[in-house]
């Protein structure tokens, strides 16, 4: 009796210290690593998830394209924010948003970086393994920065001057000149130099065999895939954050909406992309389907062709008409069924330093067909003038309903449809993609990493994908570069878009939702299952580790 | 003849040879893929390095040598969009074409013969009116369209049937024990695509053996055999059935690599993992090796099929053959 008494209470003992030894294991170490004075990161501590239950359940997902196993491999990750998808589910990073922050920690505990910008720091939170058991260390950290050449490689490349490996957790990252970007960058839902590549792994099964059988630290295990037809991932439930709530998640690439919806109609599919669009008023209706706005960004319009000579573009007079010709209200109704805001700027207000186009910063343009059309007048068209019109694929009803909108005023358009890669090559060309000086191009781009991510693709003139290159514009951005105060800088990035507005340089229309439709065994019922949709300037509802489902039968 | 096979074979290797030739030139017509790739405002370094990864910042002609000795290693190349070697993806998706395709040419031979022949031998009466709208509407209504109205009826409405992909079954070279099983599981995930496509062919089937059964029937040594007194079931399928069936095997033949091949738009509606949603993909992504793959098997396929059409005509035949 009494050896069952010590016993017993020698492995409660021994549970509560592991217990408070997984504990202090999550609690971040408050020593400092870099010297001198620091730059005020807001970086919101990781919410670890002490509920530890089973995986259970298959969550079916249809992406709105074909699969692409290049998506898997870090190392090559492209700008298409659809990557990280792929991301959240096998690999982990650094810091990355999540719904309790746009920057939030991750593998890393704890970041600094100098106040002159030459010095990032990260301690990486203890135990961290990748999946296969093998430790993840700072080694794996520098590794993967070094191999990194996708998207902004050069940049980050050209900036190091070299990475010092303190100790298995430290590690400090030296560049050659201040690099205020870094933190932006580097986080997890901008570039993919942030999610952590296992250096022991991908040099053992190298580039191809890390794509067909990729391996993290995130959690989810790649099981099986069809390359561009399937992906099947499996629970980890050595995740660090928690265990992953669902046991099987299959992703199918799925191009036709139509099979989509027919896909969570007949219970084939638990959460579709991309439900906008004709079908919405379908999935609104059954009463077996929920879905979520999930705004993205707002649509807007380009006129690449405004500083040629001979353009009607060039006048500011003809750009404000054709913003108040166009009925915002009404072309919310029609296509996304009311659920779009007419929005007063082109940048997702999600977006840190963007400007609120809801009547905040900015107002939602005005509908006024009579003052347009007096614009018009006055600019020299009181006839109106012909045009070509290159909306975003497979927008071209909304392509229609906008240019019926100007004709109203007498802006003839002819419509130009392309192919999405083949508008998305168009318009990475900037004002170069589109010859002549009559083209007006609606775009779209809920890009991360704040509002000058944005400014520096389409509104100054040293990118490639340039649309606007005014001398206002390019001293106040030659400014924002120079400049190590983070104020003064968005101070000039809200200066910047307020320039394109009040010139209607870019000309936006409302704010887009791209609705994703669930189906009945996503969990919880009602309506709290919105909360997947948490996570700041994301398209997609991740992380995944968080989605519920019934139990397979 | 031996000298017959071997002017063949040439032929054959030649046309293969002008074929990649073709197609390499084509799809670079259509335009720069690394633009496409790139994403809007791409750092110049980062479209230098993709294209650097996939060979396109060399010359064209070093790109065409590297291209052909690589193919006759039986190396495709490396998709751009899809990261992994060609070949890999294709064999991996030739067996679900494989399986759709036959099992629509089977619907369609099964749809299209009887009736064809019956509209003949019951030509002008109310059989052959039936036979001529089956006819029309296995022409004239698209599969596309007979695919999403049995996903409606048959998955969405009585639910019934699966409306997406192909099911768990798949055929792994390396693994024995699912060749044969393969064609047999999850034949409701083939019902409705295979019906679409081999409805669509079923039209065609049903006229050419419907007008070469008229034709034979109207022949002189069919009105001989009459004339002899021959029972009717025996002048049509002793006597004219088998004559009537040489253009019908010739058609079925291309069916069958175009059901196999190219079935695109049912394979999309399905979201079936064939190979011509490969070529779709393809197409619009603008990944030269997939495109280049793709079209060299069908190109193959369809070379072989004449290769052995044409021993065959000359086996048949020999003024074929001493004629060349």
């Amino acid at each position: 009796m009494i050896k069952r008494f010590f016993a017993s209470f020698a492995a409660v003992l021994v549970l509560l210290l592991v217990t408070c030894r997984d504990a202090d294991a999550q609690k971040p170490t408050a020593t400092r690593i870099l010297s001198g004075p620091l730059v005020k990161l807001d970086i919101k501590d990781a919410q670890v998830d002490p509920g530890r239950g089973k995986p259970r359940g298959t969550l079916t997902v249809a992406m709105h394209f074909a699969l692409d196993p290049g998506w898997l491999d870090p190392l090559e990750h492209s700008y298409a924010v659809t990557m990280q998808m792929y991301d959240y589910l096998v690999h982990d990073a650094m810091i990355k948003p999540m719904p309790y922050g746009e920057a939030a920690y991750s593998l890393a505990e704890h970041a600094e970086v100098t106040a002159d910008f030459r010095r990032a720091a990260f301690r990486l939170r203890p135990g961290l393994k990748f999946q296969d058991g093998h430790p993840l260390t700072t080694e794996d950290v520098k590794w993967t920065y070094e191999k990194f050449k996708g998207a902004y490689a050069k940049q980050f490349h050209d900036k190091l001057e070299h990475i010092e490996i303190v100790d298995d957790r430290t590690i400090i990252f030296h560049f050659k000149e201040p690099f205020l970007d870094f933190m932006d960058l580097y986080n997890g839902g901008v570039s993919g130099i942030g999610w952590i590549v296992p250096k022991h792994y991908y040099t053992k099964v190298g580039r191809d065999g890390f794509k067909a059988r990729p391996m993290g630290a995130g959690p989810y295990k790649l099981v099986s895939q069809e390359a561009g037809v399937q992906m099947v991932f499996e629970a980890w439930e050595g995740y660090w954050r928690r265990t992953p709530a669902t046991k099987t998640i299959v992703v199918k690439g799925i191009i036709q909406l139509t099979a989509r919806m027919a896909g969570l109609q007949t219970g084939e599919l638990d959460l579709a992309f991309g439900m906008t669009g004709k079908l919405l008023p379908r999935v609104m209706a059954d009463p077996n389907l929920r879905w979520d706005p999930n705004f993205t960004g707002p649509w807007w319009l380009m006129f690449p062709g405004y500083n040629e000579p001979g353009s009607p573009f060039r006048d500011k007079r003809v750009r404000q008409a054709i913003s108040l010709a166009i009925n915002r209200q009404f072309l919310v109704k029609q296509e996304t069924q009311g659920i779009g805001k007419p929005w007063g700027n082109w940048i997702s207000p999600e977006n840190r330093d963007a400007l609120w186009g809801d009547g905040k910063d900015v107002p939602v343009p005005e509908y006024n067909l009579e003052k347009a059309k007096q614009l018009l007048a006055h600019a020299g068209f009181p006839d109106g003038f012909d045009f070509e019109y290159v909306p975003f694929p497979p927008y071209f009803d909304m392509g229609e309903r906008i240019m019926n909108d100007l004709r109203a005023i007498g802006i003839r358009g002819k419509l130009q449809m392309l192919e999405g890669p083949a508008f998305r090559s168009k318009v990475g060309q900037g004002r170069k993609g589109y010859p002549g000086n009559r083209s007006i191009v609606q775009n779209i781009d809920p890009r991360a990493g704040g509002a000058k991510t944005n400014l520096a693709v389409y509104a100054v003139c040293g990118s490639t994908a340039s649309f606007i290159c005014e001398p206002q514009i390019e001293a106040l951005w030659t400014k924002h570069q120079a400049s190590l105060d983070l104020v003064e800088r968005e101070r000039l990035v809200k200066a910047i878009q307020r320039i394109l507005l009040d010139e209607y340089y870019f000309v936006p229309i409302y704010w887009n939702p791209f609705v994703h439709a669930v189906g009945p065994r996503v969990l919880p019922e009602g309506q709290a299952f919105h909360r997947y949709w948490d996570t700041l300037n994301a398209p997609y509802p991740w992380p995944w580790e968080v989605w519920e489902v019934r139990a397979d039968k | 003849m031996k000298k017959y096979l071997l002017l063949r074979a040439l032929y054959s290797m030649i046309t293969l040879w002008l074929l990649v030739t073709i197609v390499f030139a084509m799809v670079r017509l259509t335009g720069d893929p690394v633009k496409m790739k790139g994403e809007v405002g791409a750092d110049p370094a980062y479209l230098q390095e993709i294209r650097r990864n996939w060979g396109l910042d060399r010359p064209v002609y070093a790109q065409y040598a590297s291209f052909i000795g690589n193919l006759l290693m039986g190396d495709f190349g490396h998709s751009f969009e899809k990261a992994l070697p060609v070949r890999t993806i294709y064999f991996e998706r030739l067996p679900n074409s494989l399986k759709l395709g036959f099992t629509a040419f089977v619907i369609s031979v099964v749809i299209g013969v009887p009736l064809g022949m019956l509209s003949a031998l019951k030509v002008n009466s109310w059989w052959d009116s039936a036979g001529k709208l089956i006819a029309l509407l296995g022409l004239s209504v698209p599969g596309f369209f007979v695919g999403l109205v049995l996903i409606i009826v048959f998955g969405v409405n009585l639910g019934w049937l699966p409306v997406l992909g192909k099911g768990r079954s798949a055929l792994l070279l390396s693994d024995p024990s699912t060749w044969v099983p393969f064609w047999f599981q999850d034949w409701r995930y083939l019902a409705m695509p295979a019906f679409a496509l081999g409805w669509f062919f079923s039209g065609a089937m049903l006229r050419i053996t419907r007008s070469g059964m008229l034709d034979v029937l109207g022949s002189d040594y069919i009105k001989l055999v009459r004339l002899k007194g021959v029972p009717e079931r025996i002048v049509v399928v002793k006597h004219a059935l088998k004559n009537s069936m040489i253009p019908v095997l010739t058609v079925a033949g291309l069916n069958l690599l175009i059901m196999i091949n190219v079935a695109v738009v049912i394979e999309v509606i399905f979201n079936w993992p064939g190979v011509g949603m490969l070529l779709y993909d393809g197409l619009t992504n603008r990944d030269f090796p997939m495109v280049q793959g793709v079209v060299l098997m069908f190109g193959l396929m369809i070379v072989l099929l004449n290769f052995v059409i044409d021993v065959l005509y000359g086996y048949v035949d020999p003024r074929v053959r001493l004629s060349r």
